[in-house]
């Protein structure tokens, strides 16, 4: 379980990422996206669609205990992380696709997290259901510096601009956090736990980056928004669904229920720098790819 | 050669002139361009002069004061610490940014030269240029010492003054946006040369100047003066130096003055300066015009793709903003400017290359605000002719002559032509260079009895409009017939799918030359046969292309200047 210093450190510390996200975006892209909105519009299926059913089948599928059920499927509906910009910008993705798509699942998760957690959450029994007017109160509470962001940003670019720097980078941060001051003392837990609870944890996430990406392009998306709407759909925010956690429930209870939060939050890092290699190469491949075809059409003749 | 009031004969369109503008100016009353600059800094020393915007919105700014006190101390390092002398070139390379004015300016006040280059230029270039000119001392950004390095021996500079791009941001801005760019983008070099950094240049003129202002190197300074040397002609082989005067400058800013004012309100403005400031249509017109007048300067490092003004354009309530046809064409293309287009524009001014009618339409209907086409080149310090912001404008012109400023259209043998011919361009009028840097050959053949011959032909209307009608030598003979690519281009980019168009003439066996276009697709289902069908409802048969490819893009200059003489290199091998 957590301390009661972790909790309090991660609570500030997402207020801070809410904060940086927030001053990501600024008021007019949101009514420039709102636009065209087919892209937002595959993100949030897959963010509110994919992603927990995965969840919810995983679960299922490997029969899983209730604690578990719950954290997994939690995980599973939960917003896009703010570290999948980051990883989106070295993936050489699109950036403002990802910003976008970040925000929009956030602010919409105050009513999706809740659905999608009763509906997937309903055969588990009651001790470990998530009540619902908890979540839309932290989730609520945390739009307050959504907003304060975006206030900022309008204000002064420039404070704006290392908000969301720092919010990016703090996500990193809170998982390396969790790992140096969590890991070390389940150190038993995690030797304990069984195949089935890593298979879940890892999986969730790489089965979100193939969905999205199918997805995306059977949807007739562009190569490289699939590749953007894939790291978004596989990146959650687990601090988020681990915060939720350490509010929730407590003691022992509190403790199961966060394995999985927290091994998909450790595991998500790895896995996802190891796709942004890959497709970052592909990106790279592509452009050249591109700037060889321009090449030849001009010396054609 | 002094200009004399009237002659209503051979310039009609001083009947345009109006109430609106003045017909005679008096001689500019600053003797030399830092004069000029520090009362402007004194008058309006608390307001931001300029604002450096990274794609981001990261910003930093310097208050006309602040600019004047560096640029003090620059000039002062000039001369007391590195030990220049009056007149000697200092060259200046490097993108839209704060550096950019402190370093001009300090240039100036220390009496010394600026030699404005180009950051893009490969090695072979900037070695040319830096023989050329002389240059003794050069302001380089970071992004290309490497380029410097190669060929520094080669050439006579002695001092190295390197900046960055966030220079003079917030220290915690200024540190993330030098971090990305060196360790997420990998844009600096790291190099070996010796160089001093501009913030430390700027502590050693400090020390020495101990409060003095820079007056004493600027003083003496007059009208006849050189200021600076810009280097043109690249489409004749090799760049050749226009040298122009403080008198030139002042003169041309004045003319400015005279065709804007209607439009600028002291103290007020906020201009948009995506265009690079090593241009000389920037440099004079976004840069030196409106510094004089108190405005606020927003650069913009680097405006490609479009994409990256976002933020300036958002952040700020721009009033003025200057730009070429390829930049307002993109902005149109932009969701977010289509959106929200900007709501405190008063005017644009648009130049490099002849704009096209349907962008201007597009864009007045959109912003609410007269596009205005001017014409000049380097060799002219650089402005020319101004359609007239006031009244009717007639579209596809370059307008009027600005004040004090004659225009003749000739033959090829040096005759005026007759009324609604076609002739070469020739300019008379105060803003006329001084000649090419150590080329009196070629300034013998471009400047004749005081009237410089531009290569540009173009026709003038009953009211003394004028009209570019093409490059002398882009004219394509077709048959015997005369084609001018400008206009079989501005039909092509008509039709809806067209995003922009070049045309070139190639050789032909049947016809001699025949018209071959260019194009970069806006909508990817356009066909060539629909692009044929369309030139066969506006052009006549000689003038229609005969070979239609499209491009994914098109060669162009920083500026975003169509370059058809890259284009026919490309696909004719030339």
């Amino acid at each position: 379980m957590l301390t009661e210093l972790e909790t309090t450190l991660l609570g500030v510390m997402m207020i801070i990422i809410m904060l940086g996200m927030g001053s990501s975006l600024t008021f007019k892209d949101f009514a420039i996206a709102l636009r065209k909105p087919q892209a937002i519009l595959v993100g949030m299926l897959c963010q509110y669609g994919l992603m927990p059913l995965t969840a919810f089948l995983l679960a299922t599928s490997l029969g899983l205990p209730g604690p578990y059920v719950i954290g997994l499927v939690l995980m599973g509906c939960m917003p896009g992380g703010t570290t999948s910009n980051i990883f989106v910008y070295f993936s050489k993705g699109r950036l403002s696709l990802s910003i976008l798509m970040t925000v929009c699942s956030t602010l919409m998760a105050i009513v999706m997290v809740p659905v999608t957690m009763s509906l997937y959450g309903r055969g588990v029994e009651g001790e470990w259901q998530v009540p619902p007017d908890q979540i839309i109160t932290l989730l609520g509470v945390l739009l307050v510096p959504t907003l304060i962001g975006m206030v900022l940003r309008r204000k002064n670019a420039n404070v704006g601009a290392v908000m969301e720097l720092m919010g990016g980078v703090l996500g990193v941060f809170v998982i390396i956090f969790l790992i140096g001051s969590w890991v070390p003392r389940n150190w038993g837990l995690l030797m304990e736990t069984g195949f089935p609870v890593y298979f879940a944890s890892i999986g969730l996430g790489l089965i979100g980056f193939t969905l999205g990406y199918f997805l995306a392009r059977n949807l007739r998306l562009s190569t490289i928004r699939a590749r953007t709407i894939s790291m978004e759909t596989g990146i959650q925010n687990g601090p988020l669904a681990i915060l939720i956690v350490a509010m929730v429930f407590t003691g022992e209870q509190q403790q199961l229920v966060l394995l999985i939060p927290i091994l998909y939050s450790l595991f998500i890092v790895i896995t996802s720098t190891m796709v942004m290699f890959w497709y970052r190469r592909i990106t790279t491949r592509e452009q050249i790819a591109r700037d060889n075809a321009k090449i030849g059409s001009v010396r054609e003749k | 050669m002094e200009y004399a009031e009237g002659d209503q004969e051979r310039r009609p369109w001083l009947g345009q002139y109006g109430d609106h503008i003045e017909e005679m100016l008096d001689a500019p009353s600053y003797d030399s361009l830092p004069a000029a600059v520090v009362d402007a800094a004194n008058e309006y020393a608390d307001q931001t002069a300029f604002t450096t915007v990274m794609p981001n919105g990261m910003y930093g700014s310097l208050t006309y004061a602040e600019v004047d006190e560096m640029s003090d101390s620059f000039a002062y390092y000039l001369r007391e610490v590195l030990g220049l002398d009056a007149g000697d070139p200092v060259a200046l390379q490097m993108p839209n940014c704060l550096s950019y004015p402190v370093a001009m300016i300090g240039i100036l006040k220390a009496g010394c030269v600026v030699v404005n280059t180009n950051p893009l230029y490969t090695t072979e270039e900037m070695e040319h240029q830096f023989n050329d000119s002389g240059a003794k001392a050069v302001v380089i950004v970071d992004l290309f010492a490497d380029k410097l390095e190669e060929i520094l021996d080669e050439t006579p500079i002695e001092h190295v003054v390197m900046v960055q791009v966030p220079e003079f941001f917030p220290p915690i801005v200024k540190q993330i946006t030098y971090g990305v760019m060196k360790y997420w983008n990998r844009a600096i070099p790291s190099h070996g040369l010796d160089v001093t950094r501009l913030p430390d240049a700027l502590k050693r003129g400090r020390e020495k100047r101990s409060g003095a202002d820079a007056a004493r190197f600027w003083s003496d300074l007059s009208h006849d003066d050189l200021a600076m040397l810009q280097y043109t002609g690249g489409t004749t082989g090799v760049a050749k130096g226009a040298m122009l005067s403080h008198g030139n400058l002042l003169w041309n800013l004045a003319q400015i003055r005279a065709m804007t004012a209607s439009h600028l309100t002291k103290g007020e403005e906020v201009v948009l300066t995506a265009l690079p400031l090593y241009h000389i249509f920037a440099c004079v017109v976004n840069f030196l015009t409106m510094y004089l007048v108190g405005a606020r300067n927003i650069l913009v490092p680097s405006p490609r793709p479009i994409q990256r003004v976002q933020r300036a354009m958002e952040n700020y309530d721009i009033t003025w903003l200057t730009g070429v046809n390829t930049l307002y064409n993109a902005l149109l293309n932009e969701e977010w400017f289509v959106a929200f287009p900007p709501e405190h524009i008063k005017a644009a001014a648009g130049g490099g290359a002849a704009m096209h009618h349907a962008v201007v339409d597009a864009w007045e209907e959109m912003v609410g605000a007269p596009l205005t086409e001017g014409y000049g080149l380097t060799e002219a310090s650089p402005a020319v002719c101004f359609q007239p912001l006031h009244g009717e404008r007639t579209r596809n012109t370059i307008g009027i002559p600005v004040p004090m400023t004659d225009i003749k259209l000739v033959d090829d043998d040096g005759e005026r032509v007759e009324e609604g011919e076609r002739g070469e361009l020739c300019v008379r009028g105060p803003q006329v260079m001084q000649g090419y840097l150590n080329r009196p050959e070629e300034t013998a053949k471009t400047i004749v009895d005081g009237w410089l011959h531009t290569g540009d032909v173009a026709v003038m209307d009953e009211q003394g409009t004028f009209k570019i009608v093409d490059r002398k030598k882009d004219m394509i003979l077709v048959s015997g017939f005369n084609v001018y690519p400008n206009e079989i281009e501005d039909v092509l980019s008509r039709h809806d799918k067209v995003h922009e168009a070049a045309v070139i003439g190639a050789p032909s066996e049947k016809s001699g030359e025949e018209v071959q276009a260019y194009i970069v697709k806006r909508e990817e289902s356009l066909t060539k046969q629909e692009v044929e069908e369309h030139c066969r409802e506006h052009l006549t048969g000689y003038k229609r292309p005969k070979k239609i490819v499209f491009r994914e893009d098109l060669p162009k200059t920083p500026i975003g200047k169509i370059l058809r003489r890259e284009l026919r290199q490309e696909v004719l091998g030339e």
